[in-house]
């Protein structure tokens, strides 16, 4: 091809931005990580200095009780919440597309509005739902005799996973539906020659069919929880049970911002960056081997 | 996506192995024809429970913004109270702190609009370079990008934060602005559609006719690729209209606050003053209602992205 | 489809990041304004932002922008400094950003100060106000020689006892030695009633009992930190409350002045709170208990101090301010000036008063919710002049109180006694201090 310039002309305002925003930051974030500071006088008012501080953030980032439980809670929310979500999805995804119902255009609708709704209003508006004294929900079942406090140190990790599943199940359960179209039509001609149930239809051809994008789906959900970070610090002025430290994200928020401890707040930033971007890539390996296995 | 956070690495990639797309919108075949009446029934019975809950948060906004703080708190939260005060709730958000609501609903679309035009300008081209050029570097650059969509928009957003405070720029629009014009995401997608899209055969015939390398680009292929790019833009607006962590970090002045922020400051303030709940209230409905026509008026275009990976124009 | 993760791309991609990764960069330097040259005040008309989460705070700053027209304060509510508050205002600042000033508690000044994100006001010639002001209180806003903000509340600790309950029903009075407490307490608890409840997971307890007993945790000496937890003063307090926890003396399931306290309070049930005393406003909402509540200073040892600190607040000047010298000019009048310190009861409820000498108007009544007593000024007075005044706060104090809060919660629960904990938290805070680039030392 001619014109060797002209892909990096094309190329040039894309890699200037990306490097800028990305590549720069990131290697900032790594080289805070391995320094710490040293301040000279009680408060560090006479002059601050740094220097090279080998691994020692990171042995103390992964030898933080509090960081290590905040992985291991969204670790525990991941594969609870995601779990639920990719099995309601898949289900709304299958009755939608089994032709039994009515309406199917209102419904798909109805459950994908959620995903245009910020994580942040979404908080809002479902936190309004959970404060005893302004939500109904709450009031209905007292009537009933359920007393629950959705913000209550064991329950507010769930009541968060309610607002992730709400905000992102329909958008899932679009992606299924995709898939679900992309079946060849003449498999369901042999299913229902073969005189196949609905359920049996779901079972032999609908799930192994979209199983691959199921997983990625699944894979990739997870690792999305380990950057929980608006839904818990918006209900935290309102639940005890959410510290400063309650994931990953907002622990290094919490350590750049109100520990004055820069150089941890950067290891676990990049623990984070690291984790999710291994937890990717093993991820799109699984996946890959997958399909060629098929 | 760089930095900004609910990006499609965030839930559910996009991505997926879609051997074959959705062709066109029609329903599997036209199997299942006849079923029988009961079954029809206790499915739509069940969508219809599961519809409750995905509308309850939006009904109860609906009707708690009509209520007075009185009410809101004295009467049953599912349905209207004893005062119908929605204009004057209304007024109220659009006049509180001098006016502010308006001010953030214009950086919201500031920051999304002209971010997710420029990102998906400027990802599209590169994608397009990458798809249709040979040249050395090329392995380079993409191994760089995709270890950018596998990292996510959130762990960097504090590094960011020591950069941009080192160049003085926290605190501006810019400091929201420019990390909101990447999308690594969105140049995975154009340059598999434009590999697919663009023929080299109508390349070549434009070289022949004399037309520039660049304009090739916006003359020839952007047409083509208009499918793609509608995908990049929805995604890439809806990605920095939800941000919360980048403009927290970054921005200090309420002045400069999406309203996403903003409105996350007036209801910590509902501890201390109960009139902030008829703000929030208000505001969230307000904000609510322009996404929820968005999103229901342009579903076809989100289906058609999602698998976009595969079709081919 | 997305284009498979090819090894060769990747391993590029990321052996350049890593490589380039290694020319580690310094991180950002907090704010030199304390090394750089005052800021003189101006001549003309001043505008301030406050950002505080008192309430009504704008009223007070009203009364000072009524009583002159140069300089006009604007007040801004945010949320509680750790639901949040905190974060904002040094993400703010280190930003660039952020109000001329801002609420502090006075155990935070430290942590802010260290984060370059307070103005030195002995720079400013704050020190010649100190005789205005309260001992007590300026000590709190004090680390060496330099004051970092102006007190703005303090909570001297006392005890608010249900009289009639205690006195009437049981016969009792309400102990003036700890070792009166712990008789006292067994008697309640055998009655089937509690003399107070604590929140185990709530640090801020047993640093006031520390404090009152003697104890310096955190001493400045030279340019570093001598961090001594297990002195006799506070091994005395460790192996007492260890008694108490071990007999099961107290109430451990919930904190005073929250939602099961106070039914418990109304019914009878607990008896007393030992807490600042901000504690009076709070304790005035227990149903029914108007004119069957008293005052009595807090438990004591043989020696030490009279009381303990309990919370309190100090307006800090930031370090972004433009206008240090007008900041301070209000400050000082907010705080010591008469009016001030009555507007700041009135509309923002504050705690103990900041100002030498002056504990505000509507503190000198007696009060009828508590039996009548004219508990300010006979309690809570010769509580506030006996406070600990070599006490300093360290610049971790929000991780310092969590480790004792998460140390209490073992105690109670038995897995660890308070005597062990306070060696391991001075362990774990000197490490700490170390961390964040202090010279610190544990006490020999």
């Amino acid at each position: 091809m001619k014109g060797k310039s002209a892909p990096w002309l094309l190329l040039a305002p894309f890699l200037v931005l990306f490097i800028g925003t990305m590549i720069v930051p990131i290697i900032m974030a790594i080289g805070y990580s391995f320094t710490r500071v040293e301040r000279l006088g009680l408060l560090g008012e006479a002059g601050v200095n740094s220097a090279f501080a080998g691994l020692d953030n990171y042995v103390a980032a992964l030898t933080n009780v509090n960081f290590l439980q905040s992985i291991g809670r969204m670790i525990l929310f991941g594969v609870v919440q995601v779990t639920v979500m990719i099995v309601a999805a898949t289900i709304l995804a299958l009755l939608l597309e089994s032709a039994s119902a009515k309406w199917p255009g209102f419904f798909r609708a109805t459950y994908f509005l959620p995903y245009g709704i910020p994580g942040v209003i979404a908080t809002i508006l479902w936190s309004f739902l959970y404060i005893p004294g302004l939500s109904p929900i709450v009031d209905v079942l007292e009537v009933v005799g359920i007393d629950i406090d959705f913000l209550g140190p064991n329950m507010v990790l769930w009541s968060i996973a309610n607002i992730v599943t709400w905000t992102y199940t329909g958008y899932n359960m679009l992606i299924i539906i995709a898939q679900l179209k992309s079946i060849p039509g003449e498999l369901y001609e042999a299913a229902k020659i073969d005189g196949a149930s609905s359920f049996r239809v779901a079972t032999s051809i609908q799930l192994p069919l979209i199983r691959p994008a199921l997983m990625l789906t699944i894979i990739f959900s997870i690792i999305g929880t380990l950057q929980l970070f608006a839904e818990p610090r918006l209900l935290q002025t309102m639940s005890a049970g959410i510290t400063s430290e309650y994931t990953p994200n907002m622990s290094a928020y919490a350590f750049a911002f109100q520990y004055n401890d820069i150089g941890m707040a950067a290891a676990q930033s990049v623990i984070i960056a690291v984790a999710a971007f291994l937890l990717s890539a093993v991820a799109l390996g699984i996946s890959n081997w997958m399909e060629k296995r098929r | 996506m760089s930095t900004t956070d609910n990006a499609p690495t965030h839930r559910a990639k996009p991505l997926g192995n879609a051997a074959k797309a959705a062709r066109g919108d029609g329903r599997a075949g036209t199997r299942d024809a006849g079923r029988k009446p009961t079954t029809t029934i206790i499915v739509t019975a069940i969508l219809a429970i599961v519809a409750v809950y995905f509308l309850v948060p939006v009904y109860w906004v609906v009707v708690n913004a009509t209520k007075s703080t009185e009410d809101l708190f004295g009467t049953s939260g599912f349905w209207f109270g004893e005062t119908f005060q929605l204009w004057e709730n209304i007024k109220a958000v659009f006049s509180a702190n001098g006016g502010i609501f308006p001010r953030w609903a214009l950086n919201s679309l500031l920051y999304s609009g002209v971010g997710s035009v420029l990102a998906t300008y400027f990802a599209v081209a590169a994608g397009y370079a990458l798809a249709k050029y040979r040249f050395r570097g090329r392995g380079l650059v993409y191994g760089l990008v995709l270890g950018g969509v596998l990292v996510p928009g959130t762990a960097v957003a504090l590094p960011l934060f020591f950069l941009f405070s080192s160049i003085g720029i926290t605190n501006t629009y810019w400091a929201v602005l420019i990390p909101s014009l990447v999308s690594p995401f969105g140049l995975f997608l154009a340059s598999i559609y434009a590999g697919a899209a663009v023929p080299d055969d109508m390349l070549e015939a434009g070289r022949l006719d004399g037309v520039g390398e660049i304009g090739l680009f916006h003359r020839l292929s952007l047409p083509q690729l208009v499918p793609a790019i509608v995908t990049i833009l929805l995604f890439q607006f809806v990605a920095i209209w939800n941000n919360y962590m980048l403009p927290l970090v970054m921005l200090a002045d309420e002045e400069l606050y999406p309203i996403t922020l903003g409105l996350d400051n007036w209801r910590a303030q509902t501890d201390r003053l109960p009139e902030f709940y008829q703000l929030t209230t208000g505001g969230a409905l307000l904000s609510v209602i322009p996404l929820a026509i968005l999103i229901l008026v342009l579903q076809r275009f989100w289906r058609g992205g999602l698998t976009e990976g595969s079709v081919k124009g | 489809m997305i284009p498979r993760l090819s090894r060769r791309s990747a391993l590029i991609g990321g052996g350049a990041a890593l490589t380039a990764g290694l020319a580690a960069c310094a991180p950002p330097n907090p704010g030199e304004v304390n090394a750089e040259p005052t800021i003189p005040a101006v001549d003309g008309k001043v505008r301030l932002s406050y950002w505080a989460w008192l309430k009504d705070l704008q009223k007070v700053c009203d009364v000072f922008n009524e009583s002159q027209d140069r300089i006009q304060v604007d007040a801004t509510w945010i949320p509680g400094g750790n639901s949040g508050g905190y974060a904002k205002i040094l993400s703010a600042v280190a930003a660039g950003g952020g109000p001329d000033i801002a609420q502090v508690e006075l155990r935070q000044i430290p942590e802010f100060a260290l984060a370059g994100a307070l103005v030195n006001l002995s720079r400013y010639g704050f020190d010649e106000e100190e005789p205005a002001f309260d001992p007590g209180a300026i000590s709190q806003a004090k680390v060496g020689e330099n004051i970092w903000g102006v007190p703005q509340d303090t909570g001297p600790m006392a005890s608010f006892y249900n009289r009639e309950v205690l006195e009437d029903e049981l016969g009792l009075s309400f102990p003036a030695t700890w070792d009166e407490f712990r008789e006292t307490a067994g008697i309640v608890s055998e009655a089937g009633k509690q003399l107070i409840s604590l929140d185990p997971s709530d640090g801020s307890h047993p640093i006031g009992w520390v404090m009152q007993s003697g104890a310096v945790w955190f001493r400045p000496e030279g340019d570093g930190w001598i961090v001594d937890m297990t002195d006799d003063a506070s091994m005395r307090v460790a192996d007492f409350w260890d008694g108490i926890f071990a007999d099961g003396l107290v109430g451990t399931g919930y904190g005073s002045y929250t939602t099961p306290w106070y039914a418990a309070a109304a019914d009878g049930n607990v008896l007393a709170s030992i807490s600042g005393s901000w504690s009076d406003a709070l304790n005035e909402t227990v149903p029914g208990g108007s004119g069957k509540w008293a005052v009595a200073p807090m438990p004591t040892w043989p020696d030490g101090y009279a009381s303990g600190g309990h919370g309190g607040s100090a307006a800090a000047i930031l370090a972004n301010s433009a206008h240090p010298a007008e900041a301070l000019e209000f400050l000082t009048w907010m705080c010591t000036d008469p009016a001030g310190i009555d507007a700041m009861i009135e509309h923002s409820g504050i705690g103990w008063s900041p100002a030498a000498d002056y504990i505000g108007e509507i503190r000198q009544q007696p009060s009828e919710f508590f039996s009548g007593q004219n508990y300010n000024e006979e309690v809570i007075v010769p509580m506030a002049e006996g406070q600990n005044l070599d006490w300093t706060w360290a610049p971790l104090m929000q991780r310092a109180q969590a480790i004792i809060g998460d140390g209490m919660t073992a105690a109670v629960t038995g897995d660890v006694p308070l005597a062990d904990m306070f060696a391991s938290a001075q362990e774990e805070i000197v490490e700490i201090m170390r961390t964040i680039g202090l010279n610190a030392e544990e006490a020999r």
